[in-house]
Order: C-alpha cells, then sequence, then structure tokens
C-alpha cells in the first residue's frame, strides 16, 4: 500500500523544483479552493482571477514555504487575504465591520430539518446554498473554511486571522442559520 | 476545543454540485508552476557546471602539471646539454668530476652520483668523462683522497680559476695555503670576469660550441689543472688583452717570492729555504736564478 505524500511534502518537493509535486498539490486541492472563492464572492469570473492569482502566489511562494503549519491552513490564509484586498477595493466594507452577537446566538434555537427537505435533499441544497449566499461574509468564510478546508476552529481563527472564540462565534453563527433556513417551511 | 461538526448540514453542502475552475485555469497555473519548477531545477549553467566541472577542473590540473613537468624535464636536458660543452676555463660550467670529488665530506655521495649517473643522464655522464679534466692524471689522487678543507658546493655552477687551479697545488704538495700563490693580477682578472656578466648570444654561442679534445685544453685548459703555470697560462690564453699585466704581476710576484728564499737563507732556515727554491723552480722552470740562490 503506497502511502500518499503529505501536503507540506508535497510542496517542499516543488519548492526544490520537483513540478509533478505541485501537480498532485493542485489536484488535491483545486476545487475546494475554487468553490470557496466562488461562493465568497458569488461571481465566476472574479473567482477564476482569485483562484488564478491565489495559486501564482503558491507558486512564487515555493521558495519560502515552511512546513511549519499545515499547507491547507497556509493556503487558506493565502486565500483570505486575496479576498480582504478584493473586498477593499470592492468596497465591501460588511466584512470587517461585522460583529457576533452572542447573546443573539444563544437566543437563536437549535433549528430542526424539515421532515420535507430530508426527502428532498435537491431541495435542501438549494435551500442551503441561498441560505449561505445571505450569511455575512465572515460567517459564510468560517463555514466555507469547515466545509471546504476541513479545518478545526483553531485552523479557521489561524488563516482569519482572529482568536479560536471569535473564529468559533463565527462558525456556530453560520450554522445556526443555515440550520435554521433548512428549517422553514417554504 | 474543536467545534463538532453539524454532520447533517455537511452532507447537504456536499450534495451540491460542486463548481469548478475551466480547463484554461488549470493550464495557465500547471504551465506557470512547470516553467518556474524548471527555472529551479537548472539555474543558468547549473546543469553545464554540475556535469562538466569536475572533468573539466581534472583535465586542467592534469594538464598544467604535464605542462610543468615537461618545462622542468626540458630545462633539466637543456642545462645538461649545455654544461659540458662550455668552454670551461673562462667561462662557468657544470661540476667537473675532479671538483664533485673535492667537495665537502658532506658531499661525496652526490658527488659520486654525478659521476655515476649513466641510467639517468648518460649523455652529461659521457661528456663528463671525456672532459680533459677528467683525462688529467692530477685528478685521480683528488679523488683518492677529498680533502677535509671546505670546498665550495659541487651543485653550484663554479668558475674554474686559478685559486681552484692553486688549492689543488697545495693538496698535491702538502704545503699549507700560500696566500701569494694567487697572482695578484690574476685574481684582478678573475674579479673583473666575474662582474662583467657576457651577453646573452654570446653566452649562447660559447654553450653551443662543441668541444673538440684536441683543441680544447690548448685553447682553454680545464679545470683540475694542479699547476700555477698552467693555470697562470690558461688565464693567459684566454684573456689575451691584459696578458702583459698577468705578466707585469707574475714578475712582481717571483720577485716577491725569491725575497722570502733569501731572507729565509740569511735567517738560517736553509731547510725550509731549500724547500721553497725547489718550489720555486718546479713552478718556473723556465726562469734564470739569480746568482746567490742557485
Amino acid at each position: 500500500m503506497r502511502i500518499e505524500a503529505s501536503d507540506e511534502e508535497l510542496m517542499l518537493r516543488y519548492g526544490r523544483g520537483d513540478a509533478r509535486a505541485f501537480e498532485l498539490l493542485y489536484r488535491r486541492h483545486r476545487l475546494p479552493l475554487y468553490r470557496f472563492l466562488l461562493r465568497q464572492v458569488g461571481n465566476a469570473a472574479t473567482a477564476e482571477e482569485l483562484f488564478q492569482d491565489l495559486w501564482m502566489r503558491v507558486v512564487n511562494s515555493r521558495g519560502r514555504y515552511e512546513a511549519r503549519a499545515k499547507f491547507t491552513s497556509w493556503v487558506y490564509a493565502i486565500a483570505h487575504n486575496r479576498l480582504m484586498d478584493f473586498y477593499r477595493g470592492n468596497g465591501r466594507a460588511s466584512f470587517l465591520s461585522h460583529e457576533e452577537s452572542e447573546s443573539v446566538l444563544e437566543d437563536t434555537p437549535a433549528a430542526e430539518l424539515a421532515a420535507d427537505l430530508r426527502l428532498d435533499r435537491k431541495r435542501a441544497v438549494e435551500r442551503l446554498l441561498a441560505a449561505l449566499v445571505e450569511l455575512p461574509d465572515a460567517q459564510r468564510e468560517a463555514f466555507l473554511l469547515q466545509q471546504e478546508g476541513e479545518m478545526s476552529i483553531e485552523q479557521i481563527a489561524a488563516a482569519t486571522g482572529v482568536g479560536p472564540e471569535t473564529a468559533k462565534s463565527r462558525l456556530r453563527y453560520a450554522v445556526a442559520k443555515l440550520r435554521a433556513s433548512l428549517g422553514k417551511e417554504s | 476545543m474543536i467545534e463538532r461538526r453539524d454532520e447533517e448540514l455537511s452532507h447537504i453542502y456536499r450534495d451540491a454540485e460542486g463548481p469548478r475552475p475551466p480547463q484554461r485555469v488549470d493550464d495557465n497555473i500547471l504551465a506557470a508552476s512547470q516553467r518556474v519548477a524548471s527555472t529551479v531545477r537548472r539555474p543558468a549553467g547549473f546543469g553545464f557546471s554540475r556535469r562538466w566541472g569536475t572533468p573539466v577542473a581534472l583535465a586542467a590540473t592534469v594538464l598544467v602539471t604535464f605542462t610543468l613537468a615537461l618545462m622542468v624535464f626540458e630545462r633539466q636536458s637543456g642545462l645538461d646539454a649545455i654544461a659540458p660543452k662550455a668552454p670551461g676555463a673562462v667561462r662557468p660550467a657544470k661540476v667537473s668530476p675532479a671538483e664533485a670529488t673535492r667537495a665537502s665530506p658532506a658531499e661525496p655521495k652526490r658527488a659520486e652520483a654525478l659521476v655515476r649517473s649513466p641510467v639517468v643522464e648518460p649523455q652529461r655522464a659521457d661528456s663528463l668523462q671525456k672532459s680533459p679534466s677528467v683525462a688529467l692524471p692530477h685528478a685521480a689522487p683528488a679523488q683518492a683522497a677529498p680533502s677535509p678543507q671546505a670546498a665550495p658546493r659541487s651543485d653550484k655552477v663554479k668558475a674554474p680559476t686559478v685559486e681552484t687551479a692553486l688549492s689543488g697545488e697545495r693538496r698535491a704538495t702538502g704545503q699549507p695555503a700560500r696566500v701569494p700563490a694567487i697572482p695578484p693580477g690574476v685574481e684582478i682578472l678573475r674579479k673583473s670576469e666575474e662582474a662583467k656578466p657576457l651577453p646573452d648570444a654570446q653566452r649562447v654561442f660559447e654553450a653551443q660550441q662543441p668541444i673538440r679534445p684536441a683543441q680544447a685544453p690548448a685553447a682553454a685548459p680545464a679545470p683540475g689543472v694542479n699547476t700555477l703555470r698552467e693555470s697562470a697560462s690558461a688565464v693567459q690564453g684566454a684573456v689575451s688583452g691584459p696578458a702583459s699585466r698577468v705578466a707585469v704581476s707574475e714578475a712582481k710576484e717571483r720577485e716577491k717570492w725569491l725575497a722570502d728564499i733569501r731572507k729565509l737563507k740569511t735567517d738560517g732556515k736553509a731547510t725550509e729555504a731549500e724547500r721553497e727554491l725547489a718550489e720555486f723552480k718546479k713552478r718556473y722552470p723556465d726562469y734564470i736564478l739569480p746568482e746567490d740562490l742557485r
């Protein structure tokens, strides 16, 4: 049984000039990263631009990469920074000014998934994606980082440059709102 | 502090048909990554230097070593070829076997090696054996009993002068060194000769002159000549210009020697006077002695 090389190992190999290592790394992360960006910006053309720019940054950082943290944390941090630049450039300040209210979150009851949506997965997906778009940018980002990047609270906090509590709060808000959207009868 | 994932929500999210980046974006990114990787693998000249650096360095080392060895060998051969051909009386010559054997006690092995080196330098050894100085009978006792007196290093290129000839004389006769044995005129000539180097062209010409055994001793007596007369005449023959000065110096020398003999006689040292007189006659056989010393 062949053990697959870790992301960090592949990136280090690419830093030494192994193009094949980069290709493996790219194939491994291209879909989650693209989805992460697309769902954040909501526009395919912008997502493509950001996606390409993100990977170019990875390529150009090959010599400076050190396997201190997980590759996913590193690459999603780059994506986050790129998104911040994009938001600033487009005057989308909601991401930066959004503040979570713990009290509001605590008052929100845990939504139960509607019975019909348990059976109709397609409708459930549509409602979830619609609710995702409605989420504040920071909460959506936290949710997407967990789903696409398979990151923990700590990793989300590190990638987004906030404390773990803030990251946890954002994630809880996102999940609660999404569940609430799925619990409502349309 | 890991937040438990909402698995139901995750399943619904994963059911969503994931959008994919266009193929051209993939191609652009991969092409860029490969371009960069190829530059990482092969910086300018890196491949060439890594592949050929060691062989080129080795080849250069071998070439330089061989060239240097060849130069040294040629230089050595050139010196050996020149040495026996050089006229011995006036110009410096390579060490003759007689001189080599007269070297200091620390040097006899080297001197022997110089004489017995037929394998390494057969031409040189042959030339040395054919040298007139080797053929002289006076060289034999010198070889048999090397003088304990400090002699100049045999490996130096040494000019066979009247002084060296006189030292041979002293050894042959067993007499203590006589300072007057070196005629002042000859000494002056020797110094002037040493002080004035020959032009290169002349030196080369002299070096290229073949030795003619029949002529060489007459024209330029070789080192190892053991009599003052021969040495003086050699110098006279070699330096014909200031010959008159040499003659005057010799005359003065003779007169001084005779005065010394007279003084010995007057002092009652008849034996010593006789011995000195005999030596004088031996050195100047053609000289007509004054009445009081006959």
